[in-house]
């Protein structure tokens, strides 16, 4: 099978690049240095094999000893897997089974997603510090406007909702609207209380003329 | 050809005679040591890590085992064999041609890899190695260059523990015609030209691409590796029959 090759090779050389870029990558590898974790997603249950030096990472698509630590689970809890609390709680809920030590899983887990990489200067290298910085400062600057923008839109489309198409009610229609359900209800209260005040002497009435 | 076959012997496509072929051999390697990855990865268009990549994988190999990477040139194997068999295995790197060792240890001590590796200047025909030593031996673009392909084939199997695998690397015959055509002139016209505009080298190139051709077959490999009593013997075509994984075990 070349083509699960050509897969193990691409996800190895972008795995190992990220490592490279990331500055406490080593410090963190050096923990796990010589150990050997087998990782199957259930749905597609083709194990791989991430060898761990301190070196780099190896991604083998056959392993025919025994893997020092082995984990199945499920695409969707891959995303969860950053959240090193959501471990015990993705085990419970069987998205997530390990065979061997769990501590491995937690620093295997935080070795691929907590990275800490300073593009910036990583930028800097390949074009220079000045370019990189302008690019940077514009890139965050395109993150912070995106996020106002969509902000807005979010702001923006609510109204329209409550004014434009009156499919949603305005903050004070919702205030007014609360006040009159709170003097029905005051209403139907009174009535009720008055209403068993009439069955308890009418009661009263048809047992005294038996 | 039987009546040459006493003391003569190819180089490339040229006939020489046996005791010289080494030394010729051991020229090329010399004269491309410097600029041996770079070329791997021109003339293969990067496809020898794609083919090295299934080697590993047929490999069978285990933390804590020890390799024979004969013929290990600038030891891309070695390399993920020292990783994946830990501090308690044992690599050992073994290439005749002491400049491609020098290029070879110099690189993986570059990229951080010391401790499990040793490095031995050894001929294939005449394994320096006591008997049923290794788990695991791997050749790989190194048989053609071998002169006595048989009795390289019989002194690996006598270093192998029994239970252990033998696997060659090494370019073989295309399955299909127009393939092989393309390959053809790829090898003859491309190569050299490559070899000569990257290294500066085109003779060791052109004999590259003969040496290729006067390489046996997958069949006939095949059987010399189970004359020299290897069992199971089985081969996996790569890219179409360019290149061939052999494995043997020893039992
Ligand atoms: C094409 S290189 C392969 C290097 C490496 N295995 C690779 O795949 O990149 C072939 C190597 O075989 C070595 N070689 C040639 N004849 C040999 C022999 N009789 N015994 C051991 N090594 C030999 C050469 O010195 C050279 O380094």
């Amino acid at each position: 099978m070349p083509l699960d090759k050509l897969v193990c090779g691409f996800l190895e050389t972008t795995v190992n690049k990220l490592q490279q870029l990331d500055s406490s990558a080593l410090q963190r590898r050096k923990q796990l240095n010589g150990t050997i974790i087998g990782v199957a997603l259930k749905e597609i249950n083709k194990p791989l094999y991430f060898v761990i030096s301190t070196q780099q990472i190896d991604i083998l698509s056959e392993y025919e000893g025994q893997a020092d630590c082995f984990i199945r689970l499920n695409i969707s809890a891959l995303k969860e897997l950053q959240n090193n609390h959501q471990l015990t709680h993705l085990i419970k809920t069987e998205q997530l089974e390990v065979e061997g030590d769990i501590q491995i899983v937690q620093r295997f887990a935080r070795l691929l997603t907590e990275m800490d990489i300073d593009w910036e200067e990583h930028l800097s290298v390949i074009i220079g510090d000045i370019l990189a910085h302008k690019l940077y400062y514009e890139f965050k600057q395109c993150r912070k406007n995106a996020s106002l923008q969509i902000k807005k839109i979010e702001k923006q489309s609510g109204e329209y909702i409550t004014e434009e198409l009156k499919i949603a009610p305005g903050p004070l229609e919702v205030v007014y609207f609360c006040e009159q359900v709170n003097d029905i209800k005051k209403q139907v209260d009174a009535l009720e209380k008055r209403l068993q005040q009439g069955f308890a002497s009418s009661n009263k009435l048809t047992r005294n003329i038996r | 050809m039987s009546n040459q076959s006493e003391n003569t012997t190819h180089f490339g496509f040229k006939t020489v005679q046996e005791d010289t072929k080494a030394d010729l051999v051991a020229d090329v390697f010399h004269s491309v040591a410097a600029k041996y990855d770079v070329m791997n990865d021109v003339l293969s268009m990067g496809v020898h890590r794609v083919w090295k990549r299934f080697t590993i994988d047929c490999s069978g190999i285990r933390k804590g085992q020890k390799v024979l990477d004969l013929a290990g040139g600038t030891g891309d194997l070695t390399a993920k064999f020292s990783r994946i068999v830990g501090q308690t295995g044992q690599v050992t790197l073994a290439d005749i041609n002491d400049s491609m060792l020098k290029v070879g240890r110099s690189k993986l001590r570059d990229l951080g890899i010391v401790g499990n590796v040793s490095y031995v200047q050894a001929n294939a025909e005449e394994l320096p190695f006591p008997d049923n030593h290794f788990d695991l031996i791997t050749i790989a673009f190194g048989l053609r260059n071998v002169t006595d392909k048989d009795k390289a084939l019989a002194s690996m199997y006598r270093v192998l523990k029994p239970g252990g695998r033998l696997l060659v690397l090494e370019f073989s015959k295309p399955l299909y015609k127009p393939l092989s055509k393309f390959y053809d002139f790829y090898s003859f016209n491309v190569l050299p030209k490559l070899g000569k505009l990257i290294a500066n080298d085109s003779e060791s190139y052109q004999y590259l691409a003969e040496s290729i051709r006067m390489h046996p077959c997958q069949e006939t490999l095949k059987e010399m590796m189970n004359s020299a009593n290897f069992e199971g013997s089985e081969y996996f075509n790569l890219s179409g029959g360019i290149v061939a994984l052999h494995r043997g075990y020893k039992y």
